[in-house]
Formats: C-alpha cells, sequence, structure tokens
C-alpha cells in the first residue's frame, strides 16, 4: 500500500478546493493581527469547525491514496475451490458456444440465438450446489437452514440490520425548488466521498447527478484523459474478437427496449472497448473468475480477467442518459462495474457479493412472508428463482431509467449493493396476493408477463409491509 | 359518474377510439347512413366535419352533440394554410409595440408555386444549403424529398426545371412547401428524431389549450449524415413511422417510438435543468404562437374540439423546429406502450370535453380543474386575457 509523507499529503491538500477555502477562512479570521502564533491558529480553528474540516480532508486524501487491492481469495476456502470449478464450467460453456457460432455460420437456418457464457440462471444453479462443508469454527453459531435454496454458512447482517439502515427512504418527502437548488449547490461545491454519499442518500437532482457520479469517482477534471483512454481503446476495436459476437448478440435485447433502444450503438461502443481494457483488472474490487490459463485452449479470459456473460449490456444502459459523450458513460459504467457489479457475478462470501444478497432475501422473505416463502417453494417456483433476474441486472428493464438511476444513487449513497435486497422484498411482497394464487410457474410467469410498472418508492413501501 | 347512454359514431375503426366509447357505456349509433345525425359523440374524418358544416346541407348540431374538428381547421393542418397564417400573424405582430410572441421556430419556407421565385433567389444567395419538399395537404412522409439542385424540381412539375426559370408549372394542382432544411438534428445514438406531442384545443374564441404529458420521439433506423449520397435514403432523413416500418433495422417491439419522459430525463442530465426548461418553454411557445396565429380565422363552434399532434424536430442546440401540425394524427397502435399512451389519451380528451358525461355550460367548462388525466392546461384566454405573459410562465410551471 502508498503511504504519504508530510510533503506530499501537502501537495495533494493544495489540489483541492476546499483547503483553499480552508486557508481564506483562517486569514479572515486574522486580518486585523500582525503576530500570529500557532496556538491562536489552533484555537480559531478548534473555535469555528475548521480543525475537522481539515482533519475529514487528510482522510479523504489518505483514504485515497491507498490503492484498493483486488480480492483475489476468500476467506472461506470452499468458495476458492468453487471459484476454480465455476472458471472451468465457462470455459466449457466458451467451448460450446463457440461451437455454436461456427455451425450458425455454416447453417443460415440453424437460429439457436443462446450464445452466451452464462447467464443469471446458470450462476444461481452454480450456487445451489454449494454443500456444507467442515463446519469452521468460526461460524458455529450459524444456524444451518435446510429449507433455503442456498446452503452455506457464510456472516451474514441480520435482516433487521438491512431493514433499518435503510428505512429511512420511507420517510422521504418530495422536495420544495429551494432545497433542490440547496442540493445542487451542495455538489458543485461538495468534493469529499462522505459528503457526495450522504447527498446521494437523499436526493440527487436529473441535471447533477453525473457531476455527483464524476466527483465521487474523482473524474470531474480528467476528462481529457478519459477521452485519451477512451479513444486508445476504440483504435483496438479494429480488431476482431470472438467476444465481439457475444456482445453484438447480447445488445439485440437491449435494442429491444423502449428506454434503450436509442442507446445501442452506444452501448455495444462501450462494451466492445471494456473487454480490451487491461486497466480493469488491477481496478475491479473483486476478482470474478479464477484467472488460470487453460493449455490448448483456443480462447482465453478477456484481458478484464473474466468472461462477457448474457444481459451484460444492461448495466451499461442506464448511463447513457448521463451524458452525450461516449468516453463520460464508460467510464462511469467502468467504475460501476468495478467497484459494484463486479460483485453479483463472483463467488464470494463478501457482504455485497451475489451469495450474500441472495441469503439475505430469503432470510428476509422466510421469516417476514412465510406464507409467501412457503408456497412459492411447494409451487415449484423458489423465492430466489423468482427474483434473481431483477438481482443480478439491479432492475434494469422492469423499471424506468428514472428508478434505475435511483438505485445507482443508493450504491454510491451506502458504498453497497444492498438496496437490492429492499427492492427484491418489495417485489415479492408486491406481487404476493398474486403469488399466492399461482398454481405453478407458468402461472407465476404470466403474472410478470402482464405490463407493470414497478418504482422505487413503491418497492420499498412494500419490502417493509408484512 | 360515466353512466350516461350517449350515442357515438366514428368514420375510424381504431380500438382505441371504439374501446374508449365502449368503455364509457356509451352506446353505437344504429343508423347506418354517413349523413347520419343520431349521435351524441362523433370522432370524424375532416371531410365528414366539412360536410356537415356546409351550409348548403342545411344541417344544425344540436346542443347534445360534439364533434373531434373545428370546420375549418385546415387553416392550420394544411402546411401551406399554417405557413401563410403564421408568416400573416408575425406581420401583424411586428407592428405591435410589445412583442409577445417569438416565431423564430419555423424555418425559412416558401409555397410552391406562388413563391417560387423568392425561392430560386434564396436558393441562389446559398448553394449549399439543402431543403425539404412536402406537398402541402398530404401525410404521412408521401411525396416528400431533399432538394440540393433546381433541377430535381422536375418530379413535381413534370418537366425540366432549370435555375433561370421565374415560374414553376406543377403537374399536379396541389400546392408543396419547400422549407430550410434544418441539417443539423439533435441526435441520440447517432439518429436523427422528431417529437409527436398532443395538444387539445376546446375553444378558439377565447382560446383554451390543453396539452398532453405523455408523446414521444419517432426515430430514424439508420444512422444520420449529412453526406450528399444518402440524401434520398428516407430511412436516414425522415422519421415518419410509416415510412421507417419498411427498414430492416424497424423493430415491432419499440417502433421506434421513445416517450417524452425518457427524452426529457435525458435532456435533463445530459444537457442541465436548464437547458430541459429552455426548451420545454420553446416547445410551448410554438403551440400557443401558431393557435393564436389561427385564432382568427377558425370558425369557432361551440360543438367542436381539436386534438391535434404537433411534430416538432430539436435541432443540436437544443432549439426546437415547427414541422407541421396533424388534425387528425394517428390513432393506430404499434406496440402495448403505444396502445397505452393513445387509449388513455382519448379517455381524456373525453373526461375534459364531456365531464362526468355532460355537456358543460361555459360556466362549468371555467371551473374545470388545469390537470385532467394526461392533460394540463396550458392556456385559458379567458382567466386574463391581458396578461398572457405572466399566465405562460404559470402554465410552464405546471407542466414541469
Amino acid at each position: 500500500m502508498q503511504q504519504l509523507d508530510n510533503q506530499e499529503i501537502l501537495m495533494k491538500l493544495k489540489s483541492q478546493k476546499q483547503f483553499w477555502d480552508i486557508k481564506k477562512k483562517i486569514k479572515q479570521g486574522f486580518s486585523d493581527q500582525q503576530k500570529i502564533g500557532i496556538n491562536d491558529i489552533q484555537k480559531f480553528a478548534q473555535s469555528c469547525e475548521i480543525e475537522d474540516q481539515l482533519i475529514k480532508l487528510i482522510s479523504h486524501i489518505l483514504k485515497k491514496s491507498k490503492k484498493r487491492e483486488t480480492l483475489k481469495e476468500d476467506q472461506i476456502e470452499f468458495l476458492n475451490t468453487s471459484k476454480i470449478k465455476w472458471t472451468e464450467l465457462l470455459f466449457k460453456n466458451l467451448d460450446i458456444v463457440h461451437q455454436k457460432a461456427k455451425n450458425q455460420e455454416e447453417d443460415d437456418t440453424n437460429t439457436d440465438s443462446k450464445l452466451y457464457i452464462y447467464d443469471e440462471k446458470n450462476l444461481l444453479a452454480f450456487l445451489q450446489t454449494f454443500k456444507q462443508q467442515q463446519p469452521s469454527v468460526l461460524y458455529q453459531n450459524v444456524q444451518f437452514q435446510s429449507n433455503k435454496l442456498l446452503n452455506i454458512n457464510i456472516p451474514l447482517k441480520s435482516a433487521q440490520q438491512i431493514l433499518d439502515k435503510y428505512q429511512y427512504i420511507l420517510l422521504q418527502e418530495e422536495l420544495p425548488e429551494e432545497k433542490i437548488n440547496k442540493i445542487r449547490k451542495q455538489i458543485e461545491n461538495e468534493h469529499l466521498d462522505t459528503e457526495l454519499e450522504k447527498i446521494a442518500q437523499t436526493y440527487v437532482p436529473n441535471g447533477e447527478r453525473c457531476l455527483l457520479y464524476l466527483k465521487y469517482f474523482e473524474f470531474d477534471h480528467q476528462e481529457t484523459v478519459l477521452q485519451q483512454n477512451f479513444a486508445k481503446l476504440q483504435k483496438e476495436c479494429s480488431n476482431q474478437l470472438f467476444f465481439d459476437e457475444l456482445l453484438e448478440i447480447d445488445g439485440h435485447e437491449i435494442s429491444e427496449d423502449t428506454f434503450y433502444f436509442v442507446f445501442q450503438e452506444q452501448i455495444l461502443t462501450c462494451l466492445k472497448c471494456f473487454i480490451r481494457d487491461k486497466t480493469i483488472k488491477e481496478n475491479i474490487r473483486i476478482q470474478l473468475q479464477n484467472g488460470m490459463k487453460k493449455e490448448h485452449a483456443e480462447f482465453q479470459l478477456p484481458v478484464t480477467g473474466f468472461f462477457p456473460f448474457k444481459n451484460i449490456s444492461k448495466y451499461v444502459a442506464p448511463l447513457c442518459y448521463l451524458s452525450t459523450k461516449i468516453h463520460i458513460i464508460y467510464a462511469l459504467f467502468k467504475e460501476f462495474f468495478c467497484r459494484y457489479f463486479c460483485f453479483l457475478h463472483a463467488i464470494s462470501s463478501e457482504y455485497n457479493s451475489i451469495l450474500s444478497l441472495c441469503m439475505q432475501i430469503e432470510e428476509i422473505v422466510s421469516t417476514r412472508s412465510p406464507k409467501l416463502f412457503h408456497h412459492l417453494k411447494v409451487i415449484g417456483c423458489d423465492t430466489l428463482k423468482l427474483i434473481i433476474h431483477q438481482l443480478i441486472y439491479c432492475f434494469v428493464g422492469d423499471m424506468d431509467p428514472p428508478h434505475i438511476l435511483t438505485i445507482y444513487d443508493q450504491i454510491i449513497g451506502h458504498d453497497s449493493l444492498e438496496i437490492l435486497v429492499i427492492l427484491c422484498v418489495g417485489f415479492l411482497n408486491k406481487y404476493k396476493p398474486k403469488l399466492l394464487l399461482a398454481k405453478n410457474y407458468e402461472n407465476v410467469q404470466q403474472i410478470f408477463q402482464e405490463l407493470r410498472e414497478d418504482k422505487f418508492q413503491e418497492l420499498v413501501q412494500f419490502a417493509y409491509k408484512q | 359518474m360515466q353512466n350516461k347512454k350517449l350515442k357515438w359514431k366514428s368514420d375510424f375503426e381504431k380500438s382505441v377510439i371504439i374501446e374508449n366509447f365502449v368503455n364509457r357505456g356509451w352506446i353505437k349509433s344504429q343508423e347506418k347512413e354517413e349523413e347520419s345525425t343520431d349521435w351524441n359523440v362523433y370522432w370524424a374524418t375532416v371531410w365528414n366535419v366539412r360536410n356537415i358544416f356546409n351550409p348548403k346541407n342545411g344541417f344544425r348540431l344540436n346542443d347534445q352533440q360534439i364533434i373531434n374538428h373545428f370546420p375549418n381547421h385546415y387553416e392550420l393542418t394544411r402546411k401551406d394554410c399554417m405557413v401563410k397564417n403564421l408568416k400573416r400573424f408575425k406581420r401583424e405582430q411586428d407592428k405591435e409595440v410589445l412583442e409577445t410572441f417569438n416565431f423564430d421556430f419555423l424555418p425559412t419556407t416558401y409555397i410552391f408555386p406562388g413563391e417560387y421565385s423568392l425561392f430560386v433567389e434564396e436558393f441562389h444567395r446559398n448553394p449549399n444549403q439543402t431543403w425539404i419538399v412536402k406537398p402541402a395537404a398530404r401525410s404521412q412522409g408521401k411525396g416528400i424529398f431533399l432538394l440540393r439542385k433546381i433541377q430535381q424540381l422536375k418530379k413535381i412539375s413534370g418537366t425540366t426545371v432549370t435555375s433561370n426559370m421565374t415560374q414553376l408549372n406543377l403537374a399536379s394542382k396541389e400546392n408543396y412547401v419547400v422549407s430550410r432544411y434544418i441539417d443539423n438534428p439533435l441526435l441520440i445514438g447517432g439518429k436523427k428524431f422528431d417529437l409527436r406531442m398532443y395538444v387539445l384545443v376546446t375553444n378558439y374564441k377565447p382560446l383554451k389549450v390543453w396539452i398532453y404529458n405523455k408523446g414521444f420521439g419517432r426515430f430514424c433506423n439508420e444512422q444520420y449524415t449529412t453526406d450528399v449520397a444518402e440524401i434520398e435514403n428516407m430511412f436516414v432523413h425522415l422519421t415518419n413511422v410509416a415510412i421507417q416500418q419498411y427498414s430492416d433495422k424497424y423493430s415491432q417491439k419499440h417502433g421506434g417510438k421513445y416517450s417524452i419522459d425518457a427524452l426529457k430525463l435525458y435532456v435533463e442530465s445530459a444537457y442541465g435543468t436548464d437547458a430541459l426548461q429552455r426548451m420545454m418553454d420553446d416547445i410551448h411557445n410554438i403551440m400557443l404562437t401558431s393557435l393564436k396565429s389561427v385564432q382568427a380565422v377558425i370558425q369557432n363552434d361551440k360543438h367542436c374540439f381539436e386534438m391535434y399532434g404537433y411534430d416538432i424536430l430539436l435541432d443540436s442546440n437544443l432549439k426546437p423546429w415547427l414541422i407541421e401540425i396533424n388534425a387528425s394524427p394517428s390513432l393506430t397502435t404499434t406496440t402495448p406502450v403505444d396502445k397505452n399512451l393513445k387509449m388513455n389519451l382519448i379517455n381524456d380528451v373525453y373526461n375534459i370535453v364531456l365531464p362526468n358525461d355532460d355537456f358543460p355550460d361555459n360556466e362549468q367548462k371555467q371551473q374545470q380543474p388545469t390537470k385532467v388525466g394526461g392533460f394540463t392546461l396550458l392556456y385559458d384566454e379567458s382567466l386574463d386575457p391581458n396578461n398572457r405573459k405572466t399566465q405562460k410562465r404559470q402554465s410552464v410551471k405546471i407542466w414541469k
């Protein structure tokens, strides 16, 4: 980890607007005095909270200077083994997909469009195969639940903790114009990520969302760099990869979506650049697949370290609303993926991982809506199978873009994907009356085929209803 | 309660009209003849409306009848009449001391054959300008083409046209309008689109205008280009669904239609809240100015209302331009979302013109709320005829 000396800290402080604001305040406080001692400055700083602001600013700089290491190994050994198995399975799928693609080229009548390496159902099915291995001494008190789809002992937050954390959303009301203007000014002036997170938790005006995200990811003064990096990646796209074909096929579904079809070309360009981006491997928070090289395999993992999967386009799509500049859209997508969405595809016991989120959903539904939980199991339609699509793709395609962007705000606001747990629970509660009448999986599918409009605030409210 | 057994008649076999009437418990008029008069509610073609109001027919509508067009709607909805009325209104306004209307939304336009020589002068002044030629009274993109050379006018004259000709004889009797082509449209995903927005006028004197909160952008299927080689590629330049549906890339799922709500989110997020507000203010100005331009000429009749389809093009500076106004905007539905929109649209129209299935008197009309379903009152001249600017700002806030 990188350590900063005092000189480096001072240099970084001088690059922050807030530092100069603080300095100005101190100068103004002593404008009349000629002799100023260190004690005078300290007393003054303590009296008007400047000292706190400075401490926050220095902590922020130190935090940012620490390079976050990509999580490669999990604390639970069998999950590491499982990741290897998952990667092997994906290599096999890749061979099958490649063969299908070849057959399609040779035979035009073969219209098998299932050309993807894995989808959310495959991932859930794989997670289901985990068996409790040697009980860990650390988790002896964790109850082994046999009625759930996922049987594994990993540290989980309690259901109540998660529900309590997001309960404030229920109290959020429509803000008056003057408050919204105040928030706008805050976003323009604020730089600290803790403060930006607070804003993101509360309310983000549409016109300032892009700026907030760029500031949070520290891209707000780096447009030229982003543009240059993106241009380099675009140049590399002229060398066709097999995965490009899979991305084009994946883009077809998003191209049929009434909210995202207009961005089809941009989405595809972003994804083609993404799978060529060598910096992803060092920036991603968690390793998705075990980065082993397969001998004699025609294809290896892309330079990102993971295979593109079905519906990867969905992660890019909502961000296309935020800017007319593709390099900005790309930069935002890359950050969101490397910080958050990667966990939705990683075999891990981390609190943000798909495993944790799934288990938390099952926990909440089984304890707060046991009738629904049981009924779904009886008709062969487990809770998780019902909402896995919404969970993994953050409701993209299920909610209109303004609500998706609110989800993204909350993800940044809490630096966490847990909001998805609340929304999935809310989703199930909303359709509970109809689901309880369903007699089989086909009935359930019919319920969700009807034209529906799910909204963020509404699902949160349903999450807290019992 | 909507349980009055009104009789309806429709010249259109459109589900969004018929289902709406049936859902209200209204009864279909049983008279088979086209000239039948046994109805309360009539969704008519423009030609039948003209016949009904033709004094030679001797037919007078009674107090329990309402129809969906004003007798001479074409003053607004024929392209040549719209241009003529806007130009006349502008001349009148230029004489006024107080400038309250902005006319900078109509591209430079000439009406053929009458203004051909004026066009030629302008054409020579700007030889690199592209023009768009449209028949004045047709729809769905029929007969439209882009013009870069005078010789291309042979398409409409039937004979060779040269640049030194001072008049143009048209092969058919119809007029044409020739407008400066907006060659820098706002693009999303590299594709051109225009907006279809709905406006309901329930009265012209005094003017009462409602604007619908749902509409859509109609996208071209091909990437936009100003390349001269693609000037005749209608899939690049013409946004009409009637044309784009023949593109290989046309999707049945979305029909190339992008909701106004999504567009507003995009503009606000990518360009800022102020930019969105300015854009919407300019669009409202287009609607009000165009309606005001025909206020004096439209035959106002208490039995009439009209739901217009406004076609508006945004340029790369987010400036809206008026393309045309449709008296009979298409009620064909191409997708489930489209059907939902149009069902609600027609439902809300009748909630305004026949609240609770009643024929409201003037006092009841005055007391109507400013928001009914998806419609918001954009302008009501009867409220404060001397303070149009203030009213416009207020109504814009309602819209947002």
